[in-house]
């Protein structure tokens, strides 16, 4: 039966080359287009959150929802050690993080206040990297880094001092006066316009928060998984912490992508139904062409189930080779976009910056998208060759034998 | 006396429509095992359909057709094909061989079919296609073969399974005298030296004239029944 099968394929090589075609570029189309919106999506966590403010953080219990200074950790209080013994945590990064209003000339400007250990910071907040011009701080240097957008924004560069206003610990007023060291560009554009970045202690000291931080960024260790790190620390003893995973700490990210992700199915889907209907045409196609000898199989006693197994298996054959190959040849796209991410430019980079997004696209490599695709679009052609087999059922071998 | 492979009695087969049409109207037959027998007449005169309800394709509109026996018009659409594939040998007019087969594979799918074994199967066909003169076109696709050679296949497919009988539907229209000849010398042989029970349905008169028992039919009803 599979011999039968196998050389009924070949018999009509066009109807077989449009069939496998259909498929193959159905799993291809739908495979970059989910791999550009999924590569999209984890380039932009991968930047924001595991490059910036980190898969998980800590923080005194409530603060994240209050975000007051009020709610600061007292560092000393932290048993760091018990948290730094949990499994694929690979060191606490602390931060002192608040808004203040910033002045320069007759500027102003509210903006995100970040202090840092660039020792110990995460990929993303590795000054070296990032800086365009100036230089990076230490501990007890007294210059802060700002964002390109920001010093643009200002038109200030190295040497100018930017004044800090905002409100501290416990209604303290927080102020202080601080020359540029350097200028850098983040790769998230939020943070590009904003941001200002300050030693740990001045930003302590700054704040009226001698000892204490905001937030303790857990790094962890490459190939960790970020949520059994997660459950693992909340497990521990960390009493009176609150500690969040980053879609706690950014649900609008997953909403929006969400969102994002709802709107590519769409697409998707419409594209499923394209290929049901191209994919119906072959499978009647074949079945008006072989009806004679559908009858004539059935009259020398071929059972009409076996018949249509054998037709269903000439059809599973064909879309699953489309699938395949259609999987196996996106492969080699999605590396190339990965690496060589596409630059987008004009009003698009402006719309998709709007967003806060950085204006790449880029693919995911992962093969789950296209096994999830290739095997969506081999059931889409296992029901459609259904119809071949509910002809098969229906057949009369006389009126087929006329056909 | 020989036993009766077929009973035929009462048979009707009307065709609904705005105007019924009676393709067959109250045949009583019976053929007896080893016989070589002509249903003759002109086009339209339901030959073709008695074949048909005989060989278990149509159900008539009344009447009863007992095969060894058995009453294949109270068997399902399931039986019914079983039944063929172990009782009837069909040979049809344009021989309706599987194009992607070869002509060994043609012949054996039966047998497949009947869930034989793979030796047997391959040692039958060669047997029948040698019986019918194709030696050496074992591997040969239908496509590969002329007329005559494809409608000898179609014989030795019909055969394959070890019927009771063969039903051929003017088996010769669409060959040329040699091939004709050919192919009814190979019927003859194979109902003679394995009497083998064939019923044609034919307007030929080559056929008509090497068949031992002339059934003549017109307007559904049979008008002459001649043996010789």
């Amino acid at each position: 039966m599979l011999k039968l099968a196998w050389r009924n394929i070949w018999r009509n090589k066009g109807r077989s080359i449009i069939t496998i075609a259909a498929v193959m570029f159905c799993v291809i189309f739908a495979v970059v287009l989910r791999s550009f919106q999924v590569g999209v999506w984890e380039n932009m966590i991968h930047e924001i959150v595991g490059n910036n403010f980190g898969y998980l953080q800590i923080h005194e219990d409530g603060f994240w929802a209050d975000q007051s200074l009020d709610r600061t950790m007292d560092l000393g209080a932290v048993n760091s050690e018990e948290l730094l013994a949990v499994d694929g945590v690979d060191r606490l990064i602390p931060r002192m993080e608040s808004f203040s209003l910033l002045y320069h000339g007759s500027n102003t400007k509210g903006s995100l206040v970040m202090g840092i250990d660039p020792a110990v910071e995460l990929p993303g907040l590795q000054l070296d990297d990032i800086l365009l011009e100036g230089r990076s701080f230490s501990r007890d240097d007294s210059v802060i880094v700002v964002s390109e957008g920001l010093a643009k924004y200002f038109n200030v560069g190295l040497g100018d001092t930017l004044l800090f206003m905002g409100q501290g610990y416990h209604g303290a007023t927080a102020y202080g006066a601080f020359p540029i060291g350097g200028i850098a560009r983040m790769t998230n554009p939020e943070l590009n316009k904003q941001l200002v970045l300050m030693p740990f202690q001045k930003a302590q000291y700054m704040y009226n928060c001698t000892d204490r931080a905001t937030t303790l960024v857990v790094a962890i260790e490459e190939d960790a998984d970020y949520e059994a790190v997660g459950s693992a620390l909340k497990g521990s003893s960390a009493e009176g912490l609150e500690i969040l995973e980053w879609k706690e700490l950014f649900p609008e990210i997953i909403q929006t992508i969400e969102v994002d992700m709802a709107g590519g199915r769409i697409f998707v889907t419409i594209l499923y139904f394209i290929i049901s209907f191209v994919l119906l045409g072959t499978v009647i196609m074949m079945v008006a062409e072989r009806q004679r000898e559908f009858g004539i199989l059935v009259s020398i006693g071929m059972k009409k189930t076996k018949l249509a197994f054998v037709t269903l298996l000439e059809n599973i054959m064909l879309i699953m080779g489309g699938a395949i190959v259609g999987m196996a040849v996106v492969k080699p796209v999605q590396f190339y976009f990965k690496y060589n991410p596409i630059d987008l430019s004009g009003q698009m980079k402006e719309a998709i910056e709007q967003y806060n997004f950085e204006p790449k696209l880029y693919t995911t490599t992962s093969f789950i998208i296209n096994l999830n695709h290739g095997t969506i679009i081999f059931f889409i052609g296992v029901l459609v060759s259904l119809y071949a087999v509910v002809k098969i059922m229906k057949l009369n071998p006389i009126e087929s034998m006329r056909s | 006396m020989s036993k009766a492979v077929i009973e035929v009695s009462g048979l009707h087969k009307v065709y609904e429509g705005a105007v019924p049409v009676k393709a067959v109207n109250g045949i009583d037959l019976t053929i007896t095992e080893g016989e070589f027998t002509a249903l003759k007449g002109p086009s339209g005169c339901g030959k073709t359909t008695l074949l048909n309800l005989l060989g278990g394709l149509d159900q008539p509109s009344s009447g009863s057709i007992l095969i060894d026996g058995t009453d294949i018009t109270a068997l399902s659409d399931n039986e019914l094909i079983d039944f063929r594939l172990h009782n009837i040998g069909f040979v049809f007019q344009a021989y309706n061989l599987i194009p992607v087969l070869s002509a060994t594979e043609n012949v054996s799918f039966i047998m497949l079919l009947q869930d034989r074994p793979k030796e047997e199967r391959l040692a039958r066909a060669e047997q029948l296609l040698k019986a019918v003169g194709l030696e050496g076109k074992e591997d040969k696709r239908p496509g590969q073969l002329s007329g005559g050679q494809q409608q000898r296949v179609a014989v030795a497919r019909a055969l394959a399974s070890k019927p009771k009988f063969v039903l051929a539907d003017e088996p010769t229209a669409n060959l040329d005298s040699e091939s004709t000849a050919k192919l009814l010398d190979i019927m003859e042989q194979l109902n003679a030296q394995e009497n083998m029970t064939f019923v044609f349905a034919t307007h030929d008169d080559r056929v008509i004239a090497k068949a031992k028992r002339v059934v003549s039919i017109s307007d559904g009803k049979v008008i002459d029944d001649t043996a010789e």
